[in-house]
């Protein structure tokens, strides 16, 4: 074996001197501990996701929508985000369907929040609609950690109990990789997801308030930006929202047991409802339908698959040619002007379930 | 595999743990396979395109010293094949789009070609090999092993800086060593990087993301964002560098600097002599200087250096606003050199002005010249040409008071996130330079607590929307 001649790595002090730097990386932040010790933070309870956060303050679980559907008893319920927002006109479905139709709708929701509205609203309002359809692009359907991250969960907290196992157990599989585990294990030790949660809005607020002291003209002013940057002054840009399925996560048979489908189904079986999942077509090209690579195709056959045999219904609108591109605002969000024309095509080709 | 993935950090400390208990030969030979396994990690048929350019180039060179009178043909080989692969993973769509444009037909659905990460990099690291051959300013090598490490070399592949072969390829073929100064100051690098991309670049880029994703922004507002852009691309770019300047030295290698205190330039020359360096000298060497530089007249200058910009923001991406960014910043070079012709006096003039005054004048120098650089980078980030008509038709005047709060919060947000790099710059430019060096024990404490503050500040700022690095797409 190859002898190391000793001029070629460093040894000896050299190396107490690369020592010294990598335990100073190592120790200087626990510094943040001994800041979060003197923050008084708002009370914090543990998390209903221990898999993916630590204790911190929430927003109650929000019981008014069981109590609306209970009394509306719809006929129909459609649950999803703004590709179901900016498709379904509910005026339109209803008058077509002769039924009450409740959309339950969030812009920037995914899987986690449909999931939780299904089971938590719609199911135990205990109404018993003919279908419940719930619209995704792609693979979002499988993908959990789909608008996850910690600006959308203030959305799933509306929706979610004190504990939700089952929800928190399928997180679990998908953070179980050693990158989750080694951020935990480092917020954990050294307290920085607590920080995070108060360092930041406070640095933000501060500069604000320098700008701005008064407390009630600052509240105004962070307000007014919130509309001066909300979805309505966004350009119409086609990459506003394509966010391109990513081939890795077209893998149904890896995700499938860890995600919330087979949840969802099981749930809805089990209250007698029917599912159907409807997959909106993406924005066309050139005249086209959208691009589908092969995996995401074969992805599809095995969704379609999976869901028809546990009783659900998926409904695919890629390829349909009534979809055009003039139908398209920005992304794959249809304008406000065709949203009562993909009612109609939608209410056309699903009419079966309408009867 | 991008660097700020656990996938990297593995990968890294296996390499190099490796590396160190091999003799040189043996270390090549893991360093081009760690090379390929990086470059190939998400894409394998990435590796195909590497692999092409590597054999054309070293066949190139061997066949210039084989057969002389030939040189030509094979230096022609080198370019045709190297900007052929350039050329059509790069630019056809945006030729097949034009050309539809132009002859006013209905759009084709474009071929879906994903552009390889890096190409552009290695393509022209490669033909610097092939052109510095044919000037007989190299030797070809005979170690194809060695060319494929120079060429592929793993920390500076994706994203520069861009090494030139009579640099990077002597550093191949002697033995390396790692001194404590290498590990120590690599380590230092390698921190202030993940802090600049990760506390820095991610956070003011959100800043910049929701201000150009505006459909009618007002003037406070757009240049709050173009300001939070300039940071985000500095921060984010120079981060990639360092990051690679400090792996690179752990592997006892040295790699050329990139970026010199860029927004500290005072004028359009001096700002292309401290941005993008390596960029920069290569279209100096290979294109500017060709064309005839500055050799033949006035009118001929300023046609090399339009060409050659034009060329350089063509590079950046096959687009028009990057055609328009680079063209801005060469008429901005003729420009202030014909402003110099035209009062030749000026520097008598500057002699004559009082003690006081020098600081003042350098200040406004600075920010004269920063200002022009944040037109640029409007031009570089708004990629819809109707867009970049519309934001320098802005008024100032027109903006409502929200708007001009706004814009005026925006603009202190990005700048207290870029503080850290403002007083790095700062202190580097007027106080001292970089102090790398550190012979004493506290010296190497307050660097290891720097550090230390670096992962701490990275564990809370972390942006939630993690970016990639702005010049993987180039």
């Amino acid at each position: 074996m190859h002898r190391l001649s000793a001029s070629r790595i460093p040894s000896g002090k050299a190396a107490a001197q690369i020592g010294l730097l990598i335990a100073l990386l190592l120790t200087v932040p626990f510094a943040i501990r001994v800041v979060n010790a003197w923050h008084h933070d708002v009370p914090e309870t543990p998390s209903y996701l221990p898999a993916l956060e630590g204790p911190r303050a929430r927003d109650a679980f929000d019981a008014t929508p069981v109590r609306d559907l209970a009394r509306m008893n719809p006929g129909y319920v459609i649950i999803g985000d703004s590709m179901a927002g900016t498709r379904i006109d509910p005026r339109r479905l209803t008058e077509l369907a002769g039924q009450p139709i409740a959309p339950l709708l969030h812009p920037g929701s995914g899987p986690a929040w449909w999931y939780l509205v299904l089971k938590n609203w719609v199911i135990a309002s205990q109404v018993r609609p003919r279908c419940v359809f719930i619209f995704f692009r792609d693979t979002n359907l499988t993908n959990v950690m789909f608008r996850l991250d910690e600006q959308f969960r203030w959305m799933v907290d509306f929706a979610a109990h004190e504990r939700e196992d089952e929800l928190n157990s399928v997180i679990a599989t998908r953070t179980e990789g050693p990158w989750f585990r080694l951020a935990g294990t480092f917020e954990s030790i050294y307290g920085a997801g607590r920080a995070r949660r108060w360092i930041e809005p406070a640095l933000t607020q501060a500069v604000g308030r320098t700008l701005i002291p008064s407390r009630r003209q600052h509240a105004a002013f962070m307000s007014s930006m919130n509309a001066r940057f909300s979805l309505d002054h966004l350009r119409p840009m086609e990459a506003a929202d394509i966010q391109s399925a990513e081939e890795h996560d077209a893998d149904f048979g890896r995700y499938v047991n860890r995600s919330l489908l087979p949840l969802m189904l099981r749930d809805a079986k089990a209250a007698g409802l029917t599912l159907c999942f409807v997959r909106v077509q993406r924005r066309p090209e050139g005249g086209r339908p959208p691009y589908q690579s092969r995996a995401l195709r074969r992805y599809v056959t095995d969704l379609r698959a999976y869901i028809e045999s546990h009783g659900g219904i998926l409904h695919d609108d890629t390829g349909d040619t009534a979809l055009t591109l003039d139908m398209y605002a920005d992304g794959d969000h249809l304008a406000g002007t065709a949203r009562r024309l993909y009612t109609e095509i939608f209410f056309e080709r699903l009419k079966p379930l309408f009867k | 595999m991008i660097f700020h993935s656990l996938d990297f950090i593995i990968f890294f400390i296996l390499v190099a743990s490796a590396y160190w208990s091999l003799p040189r030969r043996g270390q090549n030979v893991l360093l081009f396979g760690a090379s390929y396994f990086f470059y190939g990690y998400v894409h394998p048929w990435f590796l195909i395109l590497i692999a092409t350019s590597t054999a054309i180039d070293y066949c190139a060179a061997r066949g210039m010293e084989a057969w002389p009178d030939r040189k030509k043909g094979f230096l022609w080989l080198s370019i045709v094949s190297n900007f052929g692969m350039l050329g059509f993973f790069k630019y056809f769509n945006f030729f097949v789009e034009n050309v539809e444009h132009l002859l006013g037909g209905a759009p084709h659905p474009a071929l879906r070609i994903l552009l390889p990460v890096g190409i552009s990099f290695y393509t022209f690291q490669a033909m610097s090999y092939t052109i510095d051959v044919y000037r007989g300013e190299l030797r070809a090598r005979r170690s194809l092993l060695d060319v494929a490490v120079f060429i592929s070399f793993f920390p500076h592949l994706v994203a520069g800086p861009i090494q030139r072969a009579s640099f990077l390829l002597p550093q191949v073929e002697e033995e390396r060593r790692l001194t404590v100064e290498k590990a120590r100051s690599g380590f230092l690098l390698i921190c202030w990087g993940f802090f600049k991309k990760l506390v820095i670049a991610d956070n003011v880029g959100v800043i910049a993301n929701k201000v150009f994703a505006l459909q009618d922004p007002s003037f406070p507002i757009l240049w709050a964002g173009v300001f939070a852009f300039a940071m985000q691309i500095y921060a984010d770019f120079s981060a990639y560098t360092d990051i690679a300047r400090g792996t690179s030295r752990w592997l006892g290698f040295e790699l050329t600097e990139n970026f010199a205190h860029p927004y500290l330039a005072r004028s359009p020359s001096d700002f292309w002599r401290r941005w993008n360096i390596s960029l920069s000298t290569w279209f100096r060497d290979y294109v500017y200087l060709p064309l005839g530089g500055s050799r033949a007249g006035h009118a001929a200058w300023a046609r090399n250096i339009l060409l050659t910009f034009v060329l350089s923001g063509l590079w950046h991406g096959a687009s028009w606003n990057y055609v328009l960014w680079g063209t801005y910043h060469g008429l901005l070079l003729v420009l202030t050199r014909a402003r110099g012709m035209l009062s030749p006096a000026r520097p008598a003039a500057s002699r004559a002005l009082p003690a006081f005054a020098v600081p003042v004048l350098t200040i406004l120098q600075i920010a004269g010249m920063f200002v022009l650089t944040l037109i640029g980078w409007l031009l570089f980030r708004e990629t819809e040409l109707s867009a970049i008509g519309r934001d320098l038709r802005l008024s100032p005047f027109a903006a409502t008071a929200l708007d001009r709060q706004a814009g005026l919060y925006l603009f202190a947000l990005a700048l207290v996130y870029s503080m850290p790099l403002w007083i790095h710059s700062l202190w580097a430019e007027f106080v001292g330079p970089d102090t790398e060096g550190a012979r004493s024990w506290p010296q190497l404490a307050l660097q290891g607590i720097a550090c230390g503050l670096a992962f701490a500040a990275i564990l809370v700022f972390r942006s939630r929307t993690s970016l990639d690095f702005i010049y993987f797409q180039f």
